[in-house]
């Protein structure tokens, strides 16, 4: 219970008659004006420790199992090279992009689902729902695999593993509001920096990580391998769960357009700590694996973990794993609010994480249906994950363009955003990244036919 | 910021409490249409852009499939 101070009218009387969503925010909404009227030193970091949330989780939950194992694959593969400068260029393009969600969030308090669907009408609302309920399914697969895969290490078998996981994502969901929901994701996520220790800790050259920055040497030249390795890590860096996830949790949070500016620098740092995350996990593996020879270089998660664990022992590897199962759980536990929020926002059902789940199971179920699939699925013998990740890929490709196109529209249209619309700069830059994705993923499905199309 | 004491001294009467809701915009938006974009000029084009993109991948992607298979 918040402690309310003793003024004439009953503020508290006053919040019980709001509905239970909007008397929750309302009251994370008191504090924050509370905070922002005192202006005291101690009070503006108290703001905006509160008012960070949504930027820095959706940026480390991009960086989740899949993420990792691309990440640590390019590195193995391609050593200290392209892309590590290349992560560094993805600060600004998913700044860019999710920099949008949080405007249209702030001005319009409605997600990208609802928005789609009531703006751009019915048909367009089912293509991009039906496009991230699966694409979102089968990610969450994946989150299991790497949950699985990082608590094997510890020993622990798969059906232990992966019920562990589904409890945690579950009791997470159901047994917090949004306040305590956010400041627990941030908390988990906060596990995903352990990668940055890590790469001190495998002591590499210095002076090849800065010329890999100052080079951008692609070693073996461009072929369609390195082209699928690059989308691959594209693909893991802007995802289309990411647009839809932040914009319903700056929703859900209550975000105003005064505290734009403020979700704007939370948005930055999740970039930074994304890319710094992901630089990390190529270096680690990019000066221990990068070299080591394997059949039609051909580096699975296991195989790195093992030379890791040659080269500089056994509590690397632990921590590389404990890194993996954080940022399958960072990740199920995002795609799995994204999922519900959606869902709730194109059939306008009452849809906030401060809705207890005896009042709003619409809301709950369809995250959690798509959790207890995903982990199903799992549990098949002889899963074929290099077809379930192409799967993955495939969706993504199709659905992001058109989840940016929407985007863009939304974020031009003076009906929708008035004067927070885009400048011409985030239009061409919007364009440009869109145009980039566009090519790529028209490249990596004309890739599927022709397999050796780039050599 | 959790445990802080909440200073609502902020809000001294309804009128108070009404605008304090208003700029935090602490409505039920389900309640609140929203109206249906025009379609016209060069979101027509996009949008045609966006139909012609979609099916050209599903067919190249439905080809890379059987492909694989």
């Amino acid at each position: 219970m918040v402690e309310l101070a003793d003024v004439k009218f009953d503020v508290e009387k006053a919040l019980e008659q709001l509905p239970q969503d909007i008397r929750l925010r309302a009251v994370d909404r008191l504090r924050i004006k509370s905070e922002r009227l005192k202006r005291t030193g101690m009070s503006k970091f108290l703001l905006a420790i509160a008012l960070i949330g949504p930027g820095i989780i959706v940026m480390i939950a991009d960086n989740d199992a899949g993420g990792v194992i691309t990440y640590a694959q390019s590195g193995s593969i391609f050593g200290l090279g392209f892309f590590l400068p290349f992560m560094l260029l993805m600060i600004p393009v998913a700044y860019i992009v999710q920099e949008m969600t949080v405007r249209l969030a702030a001005v319009t308090r409605r997600g990208h689902a609802e928005m789609i669907w009531k703006r751009y009408g019915r048909g367009w609302g089912i293509f991009s729902l039906a496009d991230l309920v699966i694409a979102n399914s089968l990610t969450l697969v994946t989150e299991f695999i790497g949950i699985s895969f990082g608590l094997g290490i510890f020993g622990i078998q798969p059906v232990y593993a992966v019920t562990f996981g589904l409890l945690f994502v579950v009791g997470i969901t159901l047994g917090l509001r949004y306040h305590r929901w956010e400041r627990v994701s941030l908390v988990i996520a906060a596990f995903n920096l352990i990668f940055i220790p890590l790469a001190f800790i495998v002591h590499p050259n210095p002076n090849t990580v800065l010329q890999a920055f100052a080079t951008w040497k692609i070693p073996g030249g461009v072929n369609s391998f390195f082209i699928y390795v690059l989308l691959a890590n594209i693909g893991t860096t802007i995802a289309p769960w990411m647009l839809f996830f932040q914009q319903s949790s700056e929703v859900d949070k209550g975000i105003t357009p005064q505290d734009i500016g403020a979700s704007r620098r939370d948005t930055l740092i999740g970039a930074f700590i994304m890319a710094a995350v992901a630089i990390s996990i190529i270096v680690i593996t990019g000066w221990l694996v990068h070299g080591y020879t394997t059949a039609n270089n051909s580096y699975d998660i296991q195989l790195i973990l093992n030379v890791i664990g040659q080269k500089v022992g056994k509590l690397p590897v632990e921590l590389f794993a404990i890194g993996l199962i954080d940022a399958g759980l960072i990740a199920a536990i995002a795609i799995t609010a994204s999922t519900s929020w959606a869902v709730g926002e194109a059939f306008g059902w009452p849809r906030s994480i401060n809705l207890p789940f005896m009042k709003s199971r619409k809301f709950y179920a369809p995250g959690l249906i798509s959790l207890v699939i995903a982990a199903a699925i799992v549990m098949i013998p002889n899963l074929p994950l290099s077809f379930l990740n192409i799967t993955v890929q495939v969706i993504a490709s199709i659905f992001m363009p058109a989840a940016m196109l929407f985007l863009l529209l939304l974020v031009n249209d003076p009906e929708v955003v008035g004067k927070y619309r885009n400048r011409a700069w985030q239009n061409v830059s919007s364009i440009v990244i869109m145009g980039v994705l566009i090519t790529m993923s028209t490249l990596y499905a004309i890739s599927l036919i022709i397999p050796n199309l780039f050599g | 910021m959790e445990h802080r004491k909440i200073d609502y001294s902020f809000i001294k009467s309804k009128e108070d409490w009404d605008r304090f809701l208003k700029s935090e915009g602490l409505y039920d938006y389900e309640k609140i249409r929203v109206k249906r974009a025009k379609v016209k000029g060069w979101v027509r084009f996009a949008f045609w852009f966006l139909r012609a993109y979609v099916t050209l991948m599903v067919v190249i992607i439905a080809l890379g499939f059987l492909h694989i298979l």
